[in-house]
């Protein structure tokens, strides 16, 4: 029994045992999975970790790309700066030098290096003495100005222009000062106008022999004449007022060429100036048969600016037209009246003459320019009339256009502020 | 009878000044360039000298300052009859202290004549 007992005891044991190592197996193999699972994950987490380092590399190596791309710019946008034939000079928006290429300083005979001229405010480069010109020019301030012509000395004349520059967000970054050398251009403007100049002047002493020869002729200086001889005479004296008038209109184109056709301004009652020049086309006008008007305004017109001189030739060269270009029978009407509103005094010159055919009209202005029926009607016209009149408007700051219908008459306007 | 120096290097256009001022009973002096006009101007004493501009060795601009510069000349009137006709020759003529401006192509010899008996007058 004891033994059957012990036996029995021993099974009891051995069964506790094998189940406690099913229980452990067990265990174990779920502790086996569980860190199966976690290898996998980690596996996993390496993958997108890898992945995501992967990426990074990518990431970096745009940046990177972007940098040399931005540097390659950079350079390539410094070396078109300073290679630029043109001298240039950037100032940030406290107006100090931020860029300067080495034109400016070529053209300037600068010695000092660029690197110290960078980071200068404007009114420090007055220590360059030969920048003096460009630093008046300039203003302290830097205004913004469209080609200037400055005479740094006779051999060097720069056209200056100042530009603001703007980003594409409208950021103000500061101004662009463009020096371009000129001096080779102004030279040979310089010389074309000193030729028609000269040409002209020669051509001016032969004339007046001829006008003061065919004049005393016709005066009978030199014995009588007859109606033939005077006839013939007379044309010739006229065609020869022609080629003197017509050397005064190139003269005064040669000047306006030249910019030199200067103002001397002086306040003036511009009622009074039209009104002299419109005295000197009444007996042309009377002798044609023409309605010659002058419409003078009430009230008295305040006084303004003007070249006397000038003005009178560019009214001269309107009623000249006017009263050519009118038939006889026709009517010439001048007024002048003052804008109180738009503060500006109007004058019209009013014609019912052969007009400007439509598709011409557009080149009224330029030089040389005749109408057709201008030119079968009147040989006599120079068609630089216009052109000088609109130089001397503009330049005393009015302006002038005109309506014209073909065989219905022109007007011509004439405005200036007041 | 009044002198009249005319200082004018184109032999034609002086000779048809010339002419027109003996029918009006002038006395005339004649030189063609600005030294040889001084000289004349010393010696006749007229009392008006016609004035070109442009004139071998010594231009008229020249020659009216030097006038000016002389007591026996400055008070002797001058017309100067040119056919520079720029703005700027006219001012400069006047400044220098000519009575009047002519430009030769804008006159006729009875036009100048006239203003040159209102100034002797």
């Amino acid at each position: 029994m004891d033994k059957f007992l012990k036996r029995e005891k021993e099974f009891q044991e051995l069964d506790r045992i094998s189940k406690m190592l099913i229980r452990r197996d067990l265990v174990l193999t779920e502790l086996r999975e569980k860190r199966e699972k976690e290898l996998e994950e980690l596996r996993e987490k390496t993958i997108t970790l890898e992945k995501s380092r992967i990426a990074l590399m990518n990431i970096l190596e745009d940046v990177e790309k972007a940098r040399n791309l931005a540097e390659t710019e950079k350079n390539k946008t410094s070396a078109i700066f300073e290679n630029f034939p043109e001298g240039l000079i950037f100032f940030d928006k406290e107006n100090k030098i931020s860029s300067i290429n080495s034109k400016v300083q070529e053209l300037f005979h600068l010695k000092e290096k660029k690197i110290r001229l960078i980071g200068q405010n404007i009114k420090d480069l007055k220590n360059y003495f030969s920048l003096i010109p460009l630093i008046e020019i300039l203003g302290e301030e830097i205004k913004v100005f469209y080609q200037k012509i400055l005479l740094i000395k006779t051999n060097l004349i720069l056209e200056v222009s100042v530009i603001p520059v703007f980003t594409k967000e409208r950021e103000n970054k500061g101004k662009l000062i463009i020096l371009r050398n000129v001096t080779r251009e102004k030279n040979i403007e310089r010389l074309k106008t000193e030729f028609v100049s000269i040409a002209a002047h020669q051509l001016r002493t032969p004339l007046s022999a001829i006008k003061w020869t065919l004049r005393m002729i016709l005066d009978e200086d030199m014995g009588k004449i007859n109606g033939e001889q005077r006839g013939i005479l007379e044309k010739t004296y006229q065609s020869n007022e022609r080629m003197i008038k017509l050397i005064n209109d190139l003269l005064n184109v040669a000047r306006i060429e030249e910019g030199k056709f200067l103002c001397k301004l002086q306040k003036q009652d511009i009622v009074k100036v039209l009104e002299e020049v419109f005295i000197l086309f009444e007996q042309t006008a009377q002798k044609k048969g023409l309605k010659f008007e002058f419409q003078k305004p009430e009230e008295k017109l305040p006084e303004i600016k003007l070249d006397v001189e000038k003005i009178s030739l560019a009214f001269h060269n309107l009623i000249d037209n006017a009263v050519n270009y009118t038939d006889s029978g026709g009517e010439v009407k001048i007024a002048i009246e003052n804008l109180t509103e738009q503060k500006q005094i109007l004058i019209s010159i009013a014609d019912t003459g052969i007009g400007i055919p439509i598709e011409k009209q557009d080149r009224v202005f330029n030089k040389f320019f005749r109408g057709e029926n201008a030119m079968r009607e009147e040989t006599e016209g120079t068609g630089l009339g216009l052109f000088i009149a609109k130089n001397i408007i503009e330049a005393l700051h009015g302006k002038i256009w005109f309506e014209s219908k073909e065989n219905n008459g022109t007007t011509f306007y004439c405005a200036f502020p007041c | 009878m009044s002198k009249i120096l005319i200082i004018e290097d184109d032999k034609f256009l002086r000779e048809l000044i010339v002419r027109k001022l003996i029918q009006e009973k002038f006395e005339i002096f004649e030189a063609i360039d600005g030294e040889e006009g001084l000289k004349k101007m010393k010696e006749a004493k007229p009392d008006l000298v016609l004035l070109d501009l442009i004139l071998p060795n010594m231009d008229g601009f020249e020659v009216l300052r030097r006038m000016k510069e002389d007591i026996s000349l400055a008070q002797v009137p001058v017309f100067i009859l040119s056919n520079l006709g720029q703005r700027e020759d006219i001012e400069k003529g006047l400044k220098l202290g000519a009575v009047d401006y002519l430009v030769k192509a804008h006159f006729t010899p009875n036009e100048i004549i006239e203003k040159i008996k209102v100034v002797l007058k």
